[in-house]
């Protein structure tokens, strides 16, 4: 609970009658003494033996914490997090750092002073001072100087410090009282928490309503609107009224040659394995089988593969002694024809892939059926 | 400082008085100054005036005006969303000349914006009293200027939708910028430059909200000049916070008011372009970013001056005062000039050299002999003292001066990146209607914020100019003013 009486209030035409007044109000007893000016008055911290502001410590301190958090960011940043080669500079180079670290140290250094001038030593924002209720407050703001004897431990002798301020040449003496406050009780806290929630509640669902009934829009497309015509897109002017013309017949990309055997009856047993057994083939091998067949034959081609469950047709199982008894020019042909369920594959796999495929699927079998002589 | 100018020598020195105490005592007239104060007045005087810039209705020319200047700003703002919706490809720029009007406007503004700092900051830690009647509106012209600025490497970025890619960042791609780019130099500058204005802007107005807080009718004028200022009270106590804040926040921008055109020019500096892979760039930056801001500021208060009767504040003396600065920079931006040619002369490097009479001689022969011109030439009409206590003179030479230091950037940016090492890539450079349209446009934003300004916030720093009337009243006669400082 604070004091009731805030203190006695008396008004000085010019700076230099409060400065003469505020000795003279000492000398009677009156030690605990405010002034308040339209302008800051030199000399009147001394007068009123007002301590030195301790705000240069706390800046100096903020601003040396901004120097080296920038620093140590720029450094993170730079040569750890995502350390990118330009002009073939060291990752630390540290002399570019310094402007960026500069700039940050002057803002962490002037928001610390303004801010802790404000928040921190000045107690602002506070609406509840009781000097914003006095009469005086208008004027002193204008051009009047005020000086406020406030009660010390043993209260104030208020008609002793009107006089006081009288024989110092005060004017328009006013007694300013300091309003009560109440704590804010479970009541008020309840309601300030319950406002919150329904302010949350109200935004939540609001957003929500916002996103469902309206669609939503991209507002930028980047580079997606263009005038050209896509890979499938219709189009007018040719009279297939495609946008993208088929090939001629019997046309067939680069490197991808087409089957030579005859039919069914072949089934390219003619055909043999052109690539070396090596850690390459094998490795290539490797990376086009997970991509292409893992997914229905199991990565070690059991036929087990993630389908099982929704995907009805059953893949053949490549540790099965059909397909290890099968030739090489024989798996090649259905990796290319397709086979039951399966399609061809000779427009997705490059004829050289495939091979790979069918020297990794020979190592796959020889893994799961390994003789003694291999394990040693 | 301006002392030394301004007095004949004294033909006995005069004995310091300290501001408290010491008996009164008259100055020999030759040593007497203009008062910065002038006219009847008091501190409840200058306090309705200023209440009453903000509270009247304004004349019919400030309506017109503001009709004017929003209708050139919305035009500008029209353009800037055709731009972003038909392409980069609306403005001029394109290969060579990849900077075109939208980086020249940003250097020119950005420079505009110095001079609110440099006249609050710099004057104060100088203790120029002369200051404290300007300051206010002077870091208006900043923050607006600001604005302008900031508008023009948003919208040049290609995709002004994702201008947070300017920042760093924690993303779900795991990038960072590139601190060794001097463009992200430019970003941490420039931001920490209006950031600190603003705040710098606010911490000076504080005072004065409170002061009109209790003087305006409205209720929700109160209200909200109540909220403003905090609820401050004058104490003796936030008074000394308050001057230990505003001191450090001086000593502290100083420092970023030099940095931010320093690191403006490294954008230039630091690449392998002919004209600008020059090592005065910053200082020579800096220059001139001053003296684009004093000229419009000068500009400002010669329309505003006696437009709205202030001029027992501001008197012919700051205008005066402020003329001399422009006079100074000036010759220092002369003196930047020839360096920078007898640069590309000393180097021996025939492209500098080209480059640089190529500004002067070349198929844009006028970019750079008007800059000379503006820059250098006429602002030397202010050495007659005459001359820079009148409008028409000083409204003459500033309007040159601001129209020079554009040109001057135009010089820098288009004539040095249209003519490269490969004459193979040499091209062009002609600006399109949309150009000029946000050029138009940015004046136009940055004139509707000083107009709405000028009328409904307080236009003086009144607690400052204050002390400035209690001593004027103290010394009628006039003295020295720096003494009190």
């Amino acid at each position: 609970m604070l004091e009731p009486l805030f203190g006695v209030l008396a008004l000085f035409p010019t700076a230099d009658d409060l400065l003469k007044a505020i000795p003279e109000v000492k000398k009677r007893g009156f030690t605990k003494l405010e002034a308040y000016t339209p302008y800051p008055v030199h000399g009147i911290d001394e007068a009123l033996d007002l301590p030195k502001s301790k705000l240069g410590v706390l800046v100096f301190l903020m601003a040396s914490l901004g120097a080296i958090s920038m620093f140590l960011f720029e450094w993170w940043t730079s040569t750890v997090s995502y350390p990118l080669l330009t002009a073939g500079k060291a990752y630390n180079g540290w002399p570019a750092w310094v402007p960026p670290m500069l700039e940050g140290t002057i803002l962490v250094g002037t928001f610390t002073a303004a801010l802790g001038m404000l928040f921190v030593f000045n107690r602002l924002p506070f609406f509840g001072n009781p000097m914003l209720r006095s009469k005086a407050i208008d004027r002193i703001t204008r051009e009047k100087f005020a000086l406020v004897i406030r009660p010390g431990a043993g209260g104030l002798d208020t008609g002793g410090a009107i006089a006081a301020l009288k024989a110092a040449g005060g004017e328009d003496i006013e007694v300013v009282q300091a309003p009560r406050y109440s704590k804010a009780g479970l009541a008020w806290w309840s309601k300030a928490i319950g406002a919150v929630g329904a302010a949350c509640v109200v935004a939540g669902y609001g957003t929500a309503w916002v996103i469902r009934t309206f669609p939503t829009t991209r507002p930028m497309v980047e580079m997606e609107d263009q005038p050209r015509l896509d890979a499938q897109a219709a189009d007018t002017f040719f009279a297939s009224g495609r946008g993208m013309q088929l090939p001629p017949d019997g046309t067939v990309p680069r490197t991808f040659m087409p089957i030579l055997a005859a039919g069914p009856g072949d089934g390219g047993k003619a055909l043999m394995n052109p690539l070396p057994v090596t850690d390459s083939v094998l490795e290539r091998g490797r990376t086009q089988f997970d991509i292409h067949c893992a997914v229905c034959h199991d990565r070690l081609g059991t036929g087990k593969a993630w389908l099982d469950s929704t995907y009805k047709a059953q893949p053949t199982d490549l540790q099965s002694s059909t397909v290890r008894d099968a030739s090489d020019g024989y798996l090649y042909w259905v990796i290319s024809r397709g086979f039951a369920s399966m399609p061809a594959y000779a427009a997705d796999i490059s004829p050289d892939d495939r091979w790979a495929i069918i020297r990794y699927v020979r190592a796959l079998q020889r893994s799961q059926d390994a003789p003694m002589r291999d394990v040693k | 400082m301006y002392r030394a100018t301004e007095l004949p020598p004294a033909p006995a020195p005069a004995r310091r008085r300290t501001s408290r105490g010491g008996a009164p005592q008259t100055f020999p007239s030759s040593l007497r100054v203009e008062p910065l104060v002038q006219g009847d007045t008091s501190l409840g005087k200058l306090d309705d005036h200023v209440r009453d810039l903000s509270e009247a209705k304004p004349p019919r020319s400030w309506y017109v005006a503001l009709v004017i200047t929003s209708l050139a700003g919305l035009v500008g703002l029209a353009s800037v969303g055709f731009m972003i919706y038909e392409g980069i490809g609306t403005m001029g720029n394109n290969v060579p000349v990849v900077w075109g009007f939208l980086i020249i406007n940003f250097v020119f503004w950005v420079g505009i914006g110095h001079a609110g700092t440099l006249i609050s900051v710099i004057l104060y830690l100088f203790r120029q009293k002369w200051r404290n009647a300007i300051s206010r509106t002077a870091e208006a012209v900043t923050v607006f200027a600001f604005v302008c600025a900031m508008m023009f490497p948003a919208v040049h970025v290609g995709r002004p939708w994702l201008p947070h890619w300017l920042f760093p960042y924690p993303n779900e791609r795991g990038l960072w910028v590139n601190f060794r780019s001097p463009l992200i130099w430019d970003v941490f500058a420039v931001v920490t430059y209006f950031s600190v204005s603003v705040m710098f802007w606010y911490l000076g107005l504080i005072p004065d909200f409170a002061s009109l807080r209790s003087r305006v009718k409205s209720r929700v004028k109160r209200a909200v000049f109540g909220f403003m200022s905090l609820g401050w009270v004058g104490n003796a106590r936030q008074w000394l916070h308050y001057e230990k804040a505003y001191l450090l926040l001086a000593g502290l921008t100083t420092t970023l008011a030099l940095s931010v055109h320093s690191i403006v020019s490294m954008d230039f500096a630091s690449s392998m372009v002919p004209g600008w892979h020059m090592t005065i760039f910053p200082p020579y930056f800096v220059v001139g970013a001053a003296f684009s801001g004093f000229a419009g500021v000068v500009l400002v208060f010669a329309f505003i001056r006696t437009a709205m009767r202030l001029e027992n504040y501001i008197t012919e003396r700051h205008m005066d005062l402020l003329n001399k600065t422009v006079l100074f920079l000036s010759c220092v931006m002369a003196y930047a000039y020839l360096m920078e040619g007898f640069t590309a002369w000393f180097s021996s490097n025939t492209f500098d050299r080209y480059i640089f009479a190529n500004y002067v001689f070349g198929d844009q022969w006028w970019a750079g002999s008007l800059t000379i011109f503006f820059n250098c030439i006429l602002p030397q009409l202010l050495w007659v003292p005459r001359f820079r206590r009148s409008v028409p003179i000083m409204v003459l030479v500033s309007a040159g001066v601001t129209l020079g230091m554009w040109l001057e950037r135009y010089t820098i940016i288009v004539l040095s990146l249209h003519r490269d090492y490969l004459p193979a890539t040499w091209g062009t450079y002609l600006p399109t209607p949309i150009d000029f349209a946000i050029l138009l446009g940015s004046v136009g934003i940055f004139l509707t914020l000083l107009l709405l300004f000028l009328r409904k916030m307080p236009i003086i720093a009144t607690w400052e100019v204050k002390s400035d009337i209690a001593h004027h009243q103290a010394h009628p006669s006039g003295g020295l003013e720096a003494e009190h400082a």
